[in-house]
C-alpha cells in the first residue's frame, strides 16, 4: 500500500496528439487515491484505452504529466493474454519469473493466487482447454502475484459471456475488498462501472476528454440485488445523461 | 473399435482407389497402347520392381545413390535451418536489418537456382560442398520468410505485458517470440525439407561429375535405355520427398500441440477445426 496519501495515480492536463494531428486525448486531469475504485465509461474510440495505456506507461503523453506512485502496477488486458504453450500455473508465474521474483516465492505466490481465483484444480492445464472465463481468472491471478497497489483494467470482461461478465465482477470486488489496491477500470458497460466503482468517470469522443464525473456512495460488499434499487437506477441513468451529452453523434428518438 | 476401423477405411479409400486407378492406366499404356518393341518407353510397374529393386546389383547402385542425395539433402538443410532462422531472428529485432537483407533473399528466390549451379561448380568444384550449397540456396528463404513472419505475428497486447514487465530483448525473444512462432518456422521448416531434397536431386543432375547421386541416375538412365531402372530412380526420389515431407509433418504436430490448428474438436468427427 501507498500509505503516505499521495494519490495512487494523477493526470495533470494529459493530451495525446498522434502525428498525423488526430488528437486522442485532450486535457485530461485526474487523480486516484490510493484503494479507490475508478471506473471510466465512454464510447468507443473516445480513447478510453489510451488513457489506461498512459497510465500503466505503455505510452508517453504529448502533453501534460503522468504521475504515479508505486511501481506495484498490475494490468488486466481485454483479452487474457496468455502464453498458450504454457500451463495455467506457469503463466501464473510468468509475471514474476519477468520481474526476477526468486523461483520458491514465485511459486508459492501463483499457487496463492490461483487458490484465490479458485483455479488450483487446473494448474496444469493448457490455457486453449479453459473457458473464456477461466482464462480471465488465469489472467487476474497473474496480475495478483505482483501485489499490485494500483489495478488497471481494460474492458476486461469484452469477451465473455453476460452470466461470466458478473460473475468475474463479483470475483473482483472480492479481491479489491481483501488487498484494498486503486483501480481503475476502463469499460463501455454503464452499469458495470456504476456496480464495481466508488466513482464514474464520463468521457466524450472526438477528441477523447473527460466531461463529468458521478460519485458512487453504494457501501460494499454490493450484492448483485443492488441493481434492481432505485439508488443504482438513479446513478446509471446520471451517467448515461452524462455520456450523452457529450457524444457527438448522438441519435435523436422521437417520443 | 470398429467405429474407429470403419472411419480408417473411409479415409484411405479414396487415395487407395485413385492408385488402383492409376496402375490400371500404367498397364493398360504399358501393354495395349505401346508396342512390345517400343515397351521400353513405359516398362509396366512389375517389370521396374523387378529390375530395379529385385536385381542386388541394380538396388545397390540405386541405394547408394539415395544415400549420397539423402546425405546431401538433410546436410543443406540443416545450414538452411540453422542459417535461415538466424537471419530471421536478426531481421525481427531491427526493421534496418530486416530492410537491408531482405529484397537479397527475396532475390535468391527468384534467381534460378540452376543459373548458379555451373558458377557453383566452377568455384566449390563438384563435390559434396557444392551441392550442399545448391540445397542451401533453395532451401533458405522458405525458412526466413516463415520464421519472421511467425516472429513478427505475435499478439501485441502480448509485448504490451512483457513491456509492462520490462522484459529485456533476449528475454522477450525467448520467451516470448521464438514459442510463439513456432508453428509458423516449422512451417518453413517443412517447405524447406521438401526444396532440399529437389535441390539434392536437382543439384546433382545438373554436376553431373564425381560420386552419383539419384540426380545424375536419372540423367544417365533414359541415355542408356535403361528405362525400369529411370522408374525406379525416379520412384525412389519421389518417396524420399514424401516421406521427409510427412516426417516434418509429424514433428510439427508433436511440437505444437497447444497451437489452434492442432485442437481436435469431438463434435466434427475428429476432423481438424
Amino acid at each position: 500500500m501507498t500509505d503516505d496519501g499521495r494519490p495512487a495515480l494523477t493526470m495533470e492536463a494529459v493530451g495525446v496528439r498522434y502525428p498525423g494531428g488526430t488528437v486522442a486525448l485532450d486535457g485530461v486531469t485526474l487523480s486516484l487515491a490510493p484503494g479507490e475504485f475508478t471506473a471510466v465509461v465512454g464510447p468507443s474510440g473516445c480513447g478510453k484505452s489510451t488513457l489506461l495505456r498512459l497510465a500503466a506507461g505503455l505510452l508517453k503523453p504529448t502533453a501534460g504529466t503522468v504521475g504515479r506512485a508505486t511501481e506495484r502496477l498490475g494490468f488486466v488486458f481485454q483479452d487474457s493474454t496468455l502464453l498458450p504453450w504454457r500451463s495455467v500455473r506457469r503463466n501464473v508465474e510468468l509475471a514474476g519469473e519477468l520481474t526476477g521474483v526468486p523461483a520458491r516465492e514465485r511459486r508459492d505466490r501463483a499457487g496463492e493466487a490461483l487458490r484465490r481465483v479458485g483455479l488450483s484444480h487446473v494448474a496444469d492445464a493448457l490455457p486453449g482447454t479453459l473457458s473464456g472465463g477461466m482464462r480471465m481468472r488465469v489472467s487476474l491471478a497473474r496480475t495478483l502475484t505482483g501485489r499490485p497497489d494500483l489495478m488497471l483494467f481494460d474492458e476486461p470482461f469484452g469477451s465473455v459471456d453476460e452470466i461470466t461478465r458478473g460473475r468475474l465482477g463479483d470475483d473482483l470486488q472480492e479481491l479489491f475488498a481483501a488487498d484494498g489496491f486503486a483501480g481503475l477500470l476502463v469499460t463501455h458497460s454503464v452499469a458495470e462501472a456504476v456496480y464495481l466503482s466508488q466513482r464514474v468517470l464520463v468521457m466524450a469522443d472526438r477528441p477523447g476528454r473527460l466531461v463529468g464525473e458521478v460519485a458512487v456512495p453504494l457501501p460494499y460488499p454490493r450484492r448483485p440485488e443492488v441493481r434492481f434499487s432505485p439508488a443504482f437506477t438513479e446513478l446509471t441513468s446520471q451517467v448515461t445523461a452524462l455520456l450523452q451529452g457529450g457524444t457527438a453523434d448522438r441519435i435523436e428518438v422521437a417520443a | 473399435m470398429t467405429r474407429v476401423l470403419t472411419r480408417q477405411a473411409r479415409r484411405l479409400a479414396p487415395p487407395a482407389a485413385v492408385a488402383a486407378l492409376v496402375l490400371a492406366a500404367w498397364y493398360f499404356g504399358s501393354y495395349v497402347l505401346i508396342d512390345a518393341d517400343r515397351r521400353f518407353l513405359l516398362p509396366a510397374p512389375h517389370e521396374v520392381v523387378k529390375v530395379g529393386f529385385g536385381d542386388p546389383a541394380n538396388l545397390a547402385e540405386l541405394l547408394a545413390a539415395l544415400r549420397l542425395s539423402a546425405e546431401v539433402a538433410v546436410t543443406g538443410l540443416v545450414c538452411a535451418a540453422v542459417l535461415g532462422l538466424a537471419l530471421a531472428i536478426l531481421m525481427s529485432q531491427a526493421r534496418w536489418v530486416e530492410r537491408s537483407l531482405y529484397p537479397y533473399a527475396v532475390a535468391l528466390q527468384t534467381v534460378p537456382v540452376l543459373a548458379l549451379v555451373p558458377l557453383l561448380g566452377f568455384w566449390f568444384g563438384f563435390g559434396f560442398s557444392s551441392r550442399v550449397l545448391t540445397c542451401v540456396l533453395i532451401a533458405l528463404f522458405p525458412i526466413v520468410a516463415n520464421s519472421l513472419f511467425g516472429l513478427r505475428s505475435v499478439d501485441p497486447a502480448l509485448h504490451d505485458l512483457f513491456t509492462l514487465h520490462r522484459a529485456g530483448r533476449l528475454t522477450r525473444l525467448v520467451k516470448l517470440q521464438l514459442p510463439a512462432a513456432l508453428p509458423a518456422i516449422l512451417t518453413g521448416l517443412r517447405i524447406s525439407a521438401g526444396a532440399a531434397v529437389i535441390g539434392a536431386i536437382v543439384g546433382d543432375f545438373f554436376f553431373q561429375q564425381g560420386e552419383p547421386g539419384l540426380g545424375q541416375l536419372i540423367y544417365v538412365y533414359p541415355r542408356r535405355l535403361q528405362s525400369e531402372m529411370l522408374f525406379a530412380a525416379v520412384f525412389l526420389a519421389s518417396a524420399f520427398g514424401v516421406i521427409v515431407f510427412w516426417l516434418f509433418g509429424i514433428l510439427a504436430r508433436q511440437a505444437t500441440s497447444w497451437h489452434s490448428s492442432q485442437h481436435r474438436r469431438p463434435d466434427t468427427g475428429g476432423a481438424p477445426r
